[in-house]
């Protein structure tokens, strides 16, 4: 029985030359040494997100989030700044804050009553004149992540003790970012939808890099029940574009070529409310002919950006959904979906805005559920004995032939590299797992 | 039974009643017979549930939910879930609900308002575990020439994180 630190580094060496052929080896998807690694060097090492700006928009607000399985405390502190606490007490561990979110001047441990104000200073320690005299409370507040920092509004930490700062890990990333949150004043309504899934946290991951080739098939019975978005349904004529060696995050955009400008779908009244002047001129243009635009950060954020509906009856509304897919255990995870709407346009709109993004992607949206049920059963294949022994790997070849669809875009004027047909290439896919590949074999930090 | 008034027994074996078939129906996947028994104004909201702390006013979103349904999304969900394509669905997940403590707590003669209790044991494939989804429902059930239908439906789940891969069924 090989030992599984030997395992990790045979799947490894295995994974260093598959990548090179356009293969991955299938028992990363569910094995526990790997998983074990992946906590450390993975959400130990990277920039992870933590939530948005407006879901704290008080002093004293805080959501509970984690970073891996680690639990943390994401808070707006009195000063305005956002913090990120490792919820366990300094005294003998425990969790310091127990709801999911509130507003609070200070958290205090149910255990001794040590009490910390929401910036994560110990300010109280009960008898502490009888008993901790010695204590120096300025050593002793919450632990917090060491790096902390927003883009746009939206808050990642690190809890590696080096790391580059946010934008350099963002990269590429930024010039995409900034379309939807410096373009649109962008808000998340309510909480977000939160579900466990036998899964592993690489395969939505993987499918959120740019795979728009399952659609078709994956989606039909959505598509054929007339919602979703305006350019599955066949609504809009699209030209997809699959956007990779981006710093390690990929992207897809449906660009619809039209007079009329399309904005993700927002109407003329939702657009007069963007920040228009915020662009350069090439990404306001990429912007105004957007039908859905989707893509993932490494390692676990993703998102999409669709213009459609719930039902065919009604009108088509743009609307934002932001997702983390947790790393649970080895072929498990939890999803965590976040739903934006403009904040400046009306609550009518943006209670529109909610139930498309519900109905489409959500533990019970239209595609997602779809989605899930095919994906389950991959980490039962992943984990046997058989893909072990018999080196099963998956495949992502696709656009590599002479005849390929895909073909590089010459005067692409965004980072990274920009294909034609983007939904008939694995570019964006191997991204993922290339990167994935680096971070796992980096010795030196990020 | 329009305009009569019942004892509260009766009314309640006769509200049972409807909860226990329309159970049936989406047991059996039935879906578009369901739908048939919901009114063409239908509001039904599933909301999201958050871990609070005990002061909270409430531990349910006014803003976000798993569903928040009318008559016409409802007539998309259950046509889509009944297509060869619906993946989430096909083999179909075996669902059992249990209906119980229904409460009336209001008939205005035309309406009945009533709070039941649901728990729905729901496996699929191979699985031996079974998901187990628990809430209490705040219905409003409305007299009409065809007999009850759902005017309202309120779904308060007892869970903050959903236990299951996908909520591709009806609560």
């Amino acid at each position: 029985m090989e030992s599984g630190f030997n395992r990790v580094q045979r799947i490894l060496d295995d994974m260093g030359d598959s990548l090179d052929v356009g293969e991955v080896p299938m028992e990363i998807l569910n094995n526990d040494a790997v998983y074990e690694e992946e906590l450390d060097r993975i959400f130990g090492q990277t920039w992870v997100y933590i939530g948005h700006e407006s879901e704290v928009p008080e002093p004293g607000d805080y959501r509970q989030r984690t970073i891996g399985e680690d639990p943390f405390i994401f808070v707006r502190d009195e000063d305005g700044e956002f913090r990120v606490l490792f919820n366990s007490c300094r005294h003998r561990g425990a969790n310091v804050c127990r709801a999911e979110k509130g507003n609070t001047s200070h958290f205090r441990c149910p255990y001794h009553g040590w009490t910390y104000d929401n910036s994560g200073d110990l300010v109280g320690v009960p008898q502490k004149s009888a008993g901790f005299d010695h204590l120096d409370a300025d050593d002793h507040g919450l632990h917090q992540a060491p790096h902390v920092d927003d883009y746009k509004g939206l808050v990642f930490a690190c809890i590696a003790p080096e790391a580059p700062s946010l934008e350099e890990h963002l990269g590429g990333a930024t010039w995409f970012l900034d379309m939807y949150f410096d373009l649109i004043d962008m808000e998340v309504i309510g909480d977000p939808h939160r579900w466990e899934v036998e899964n592993d946290w690489k395969t939505p991951t993987e499918n959120f890099y740019g795979d728009n080739y399952h659609i078709p098939m994956g989606h039909k019975s959505a598509i054929e029940a007339g919602v979703g978005s305006d350019t599955a349904t066949g609504e809009k004529e699209s030209e997809l574009y699959g956007i990779a060696d981006c710093d390690g995050h990929a992207f897809s955009f449906y660009q619809i070529e039209s007079d009329e400008p399309s904005y993700w779908g927002h109407p003329p009244e939702v657009v007069e409310t963007f920040n228009h002047d915020a662009l350069t001129e090439e990404q306001h243009e990429v912007a105004r002919k957007s039908g859905v635009t989707l893509g993932t950060m490494f390692p676990n954020l993703s998102f999409i950006f669709l213009g459609g509906r719930d039902d065919p009856e009604k009108e088509s509304v743009g609307t934002f959904l932001l997702r983390k897919w947790e790393p649970r255990g080895a072929g498990k995870m939890e999803v965590v979906n976040w739903i934006f709407a403009p904040k400046h346009a009306s609550d009518e709109y943006k209670e529109r805005a909610y139930e498309v993004g519900m109905s489409s992607f959500s533990p019970a949206g239209n595609f997602e559920v779809d989605d899930v049920g095919i994906w389950y059963g991959i980490d039962d294949a992943a984990g046997s004995v058989f893909a072990r022994k018999n080196d099963v790997h998956t495949k992502f070849t696709m656009g590599s032939g002479d005849n390929a669809a895909a073909t590089v875009v010459d005067d692409w004027v965004g980072p990274g590299t920009a294909y034609r047909e983007g939904g008939m290439t694995d570019e964006n896919q191997l991204d993922f797992y290339r990167t994935w590949y680096e971070t796992m074999t980096d010795n030196g930090g990020t | 039974m329009q305009g009569e008034t019942t004892s509260s027994h009766e009314l309640r074996h006769e509200c049972e009643a409807f909860l226990y078939h329309t159970a049936e129906l989406l047991d059996n996947r039935q879906l578009s017979d369901w739908h048939d028994l919901v009114t063409e104004d239908i509001d039904y909201r599933v909301p999201i549930r958050t871990t609070r702390e005990r002061s909270s006013d409430t531990e349910f979103s006014d803003s976000s939910f798993h569903m928040k349904e009318d008559w016409g999304t409802l007539k998309v969900r259950t046509e889509r879930m009944s297509s060869d394509f619906a993946w989430s669905e096909d083999p179909p997940s075996r669902t059992r609900r249990n209906v119980s403590n229904v409460r009336i707590v209001d008939d205005d003669g035309t309406e009945v308002e009533l709070k039941n209790n649901l728990l729905i044991f729901r496996q699929q494939g191979d699985e031996t575990e079974a998901d187990l989804l628990s809430m209490e429902r705040h219905d409003t059930l409305r007299r009409t020439d065809d007999g009850f239908k759902i005017a309202e439906r309120l779904v308060l789940l007892d869970h903050t994180i959903i236990p299951t891969n996908t909520l591709s069924i009806i609560l």
